[in-house]
């Protein structure tokens, strides 16, 4: 599988193209169309240990809201955008508004204070859907769209982690 | 000794009182908050009960409930660890009507030390150095300025209904006084609607050192040796460590007598601590009492070899103090760092949450009291304190070496901690040549962070490498989970490739 992986760190940004290869319980790994004498492996649950020309590093990645993946490598912190090629991204620009089903996450964990639709409603872009309350600030998510409220998954009084998803737009 | 022990509180401390009960053969009895079903204090009793609503007013704050739980359990003593009620007479006195014996001072004692006010007359009665100046309001500025002269510059000026720093003014010359008496009152009768003021000589950069004492029931007091604990951020200890890097022998020797003495004055049982702010001259200065076991009671610990929980429990049960611990001096050196649930990029806010993953440290020289596991969701209703890492050493400087290597092994995910913020004051020259006080740390975040030291030569390759990895292993089991849940195709899969055909170039 071939991946351009955009790194941002404290160092300034990057991109990576990185080319995994399965080769029986490991894979082959290319970066930047340079084979590399690199050993990744999944040591535990998003912690990943690199041995790359010798050098051990570990890794621990945590997904974040925006759908960057958090690196922390020691000391050191990146933030990461995976992008597979072969994947169609939709039109970024000029589209008036997000397309597709939408997921509404909880951007900090919290309690739901107020549900503000009900599921099978319809709602505009903008329109507050819920009310989720954490450290005594009150944050209203709103539709990121058009559409209709396809599944509400949370309900008033409900603790919330950040990143869970909260409601389905249509 | 006890049978059975009460354990009114949560967190680590409640697993540190625990693990003492466990040792001591005593069965031990928890208390939980609803959203605390899955903190590790009840995974770790012998029996728990629910006591209420997250919010702490309506569970761990409930003498009440607690006494309820005590007599159902048949405890017959209860510990009430530190913060929530553990500085509340009105636990003890609880505790004694249910005839159960609480783990610590008197209510009488602690009404008398605890207090501000009360614990500082007392000081005066047992000859310890106070902060010079008045307790109660001055009549007029000249009879304040008369004052201010013969106790020498700077001066603290304080409102008597004060909080908060309202109606406080530091007073550098004479030449200021009048003026900046205007603005206290003013500012304190627009606060407090009092504008009655008093004052207090001013210590410049003053450290907290604080002397550990021991007092059993039978007469004896010892001072366990001081703890160090200037280094706070906004008047709360971050790290503390024993002994301190300036406390000689000779001034050892002084402050804990003092401490002892005001033990004794305050006819003080079980474990306290005597707080003194120490100045440039390393005079020192009575602050409060906490009577209390503290945060920081590992450090102790580690330098003396003595297990403070159970010792309190010893002499709540009446046993004696060993004569020969009068004499107790520390050795080697202990270092304590606070890992809370804050963003230190974001202002330090709250940061709760579940844990992802986590990797605790270990090796030589490491202690780890903690109340969380991976997989524990951090509740944003109590103090975001996870762990505190503890380190000692022959020497400060191994102290901290083995801190710094117990800090790089330490990994947490999910959520946000403070740990660079002992990276960055592990490293700093100041706080290696034991220079600071307690506005220190405040004045170091006040400054620009230093330059990051650039990553290993690799770091960026290994973490793009490691990103592929994670959403290759990810990318590949949403395939096989959605060819097995799903039997007929997407239709927002099938519209966005139908988008894409009819899409004009």
């Amino acid at each position: 599988m071939k991946l351009e992986v955009h790194l941002e760190g404290l160092s300034g940004a990057q991109t990576r193209v990185v080319e995994l290869q399965r080769e029986g319980e490991r894979y082959h790994i290319t970066l930047d169309g340079q084979a590399v004498n690199a050993d990744a492996i999944e040591i535990a649950p998003n912690t990943i240990s690199v041995i790359l020309d010798g050098q051990s590093f570990v890794i621990h990645a945590t997904p974040s809201l925006d759908g960057k993946l958090k690196l922390q490598c020691g000391p050191h912190e990146f933030s990461a955008e995976i992008v597979d090629p072969r994947v169609w991204r939709g039109r970024k620009q000029g589209a008036p508004e997000v397309e597709g089903r939408q997921q509404i996450v909880a951007p900090m964990p919290g309690k739901v204070i107020r549900v503000l639709v009900e599921a099978g409603e319809n709602v505009e872009a903008g329109q507050g859907l819920i009310v989720v309350e954490a450290m005594k600030m009150q944050n209203e998510i709103k539709s990121p769209k058009n559409g209709k409220v396809e599944r509400l998954l949370v309900k008033e009084e409900q603790s919330v982690n950040a990143g869970d998803v909260l409601a389905w737009i249509e | 000794m006890f049978k059975k022990i009460l354990i009114a509180n949560r967190g680590e401390i409640a697993v540190r009182i625990l693990r003492a009960c466990r040792e001591l053969g005593i069965k031990n009895v928890a208390v939980f908050s609803e959203v605390d079903r899955t903190a590790p204090h009840v995974r770790l009793a012998d029996e728990a009960y629910s006591i209420g609503p997250a919010a702490s007013r309506e569970s761990y704050l409930r003498i009440d409930k607690l006494m309820d739980v005590a007599r159902r359990t048949g405890c017959n003593a209860l510990h009430p660890g530190y913060g929530f009620l553990a500085e509340n007479p009105a636990l003890p006195r609880a505790c004694s009507d249910a005839g159960i014996t609480f783990i610590g001072p008197s209510a009488e004692a602690m009404e008398m030390m605890g207090a501000k006010t009360s614990g500082k007359q007392l000081a005066r009665r047992a000859e310890v150095p106070t902060v010079p100046g008045t307790d109660e309001a001055i009549e007029n500025p000249e009879e304040g300025q008369a004052l201010a002269r013969s106790m020498g510059y700077p001066i603290l000026l304080k409102a008597i209904a004060g909080g908060g720093g309202k109606g406080m003014r530091v007073v550098p010359t004479d030449a200021e006084f009048a003026s900046a008496w205007r603005d206290a009152a003013s500012e304190a009768l627009n606060a407090f609607n009092d504008p009655r003021l008093f004052l207090e000589k001013y210590l410049i950069g003053p450290r907290h050192i604080e002397v550990q004492i021991f007092a059993d029931a039978h007469g004896r007091v010892v001072s366990l040796g001081e703890r160090e604990c200037s280094i706070q951020r906004r008047h709360q200890k971050v790290v503390e460590e024993a002994p301190s890097p300036v406390v000689t022998p000779e001034l050892r020797k002084k402050m804990g007598d003092a401490a002892v003495r005001l033990a004794r004055a305050g006819g003080y049982t079980n474990a306290g601590t005597v707080e003194f702010l120490v100045d440039a001259d390393l005079n020192f200065y009575f602050l409060e009492v906490n009577t209390r076991l503290q945060v920081e009671h590992p450090v102790t610990e580690q330098v003396t070899g003595l297990d403070l929980v159970k010792l309190q429990i010893a002499i709540a049960a009446g046993h004696r103090l060993p004569f020969a611990w009068e004499a107790i001096t520390p050795r080697g050196n202990a270092m304590e760092v606070r890992l809370y649930a804050e963003d230190p990029d974001n202002n330090f806010f709250p940061s709760p949450g579940k844990i992802l993953s986590r990797h605790a440290p270990t090796g030589p020289g490491i202690r780890l009291d903690e109340g969380v596991y991976e997989g524990y969701t951090v509740p944003l209703e109590y103090d975001p304190l996870l762990s505190k890492l503890i380190a000692w050493g022959n020497s400060r400087e191994e102290t901290i070496a083995r801190l710094r290597r117990a800090l790089d092994e330490y990994t947490i995910t999910g959520i946000r901690t403070n740990v660079s913020l002992f990276r960055r004051i592990l490293t700093e020259p100041e706080f290696l040549r034991g220079e600071f006080h307690t506005k220190w740390l405040d004045e170091l975040l006040a400054r620009p962070s230093p330059p990051v030291t650039p990553p290993r030569p690799g770091t960026e390759d290994a973490s793009a490498i490691a990103a592929a990895l994670w959403h290759t292993a990810r990318a590949s089991s949403a395939a096989n989970a959605n060819r097995t849940n799903s039997a007929e195709p997407s239709r927002w899969k099938s519209e966005g490739r139908r988008q894409q055909l009819d899409r004009t170039p």
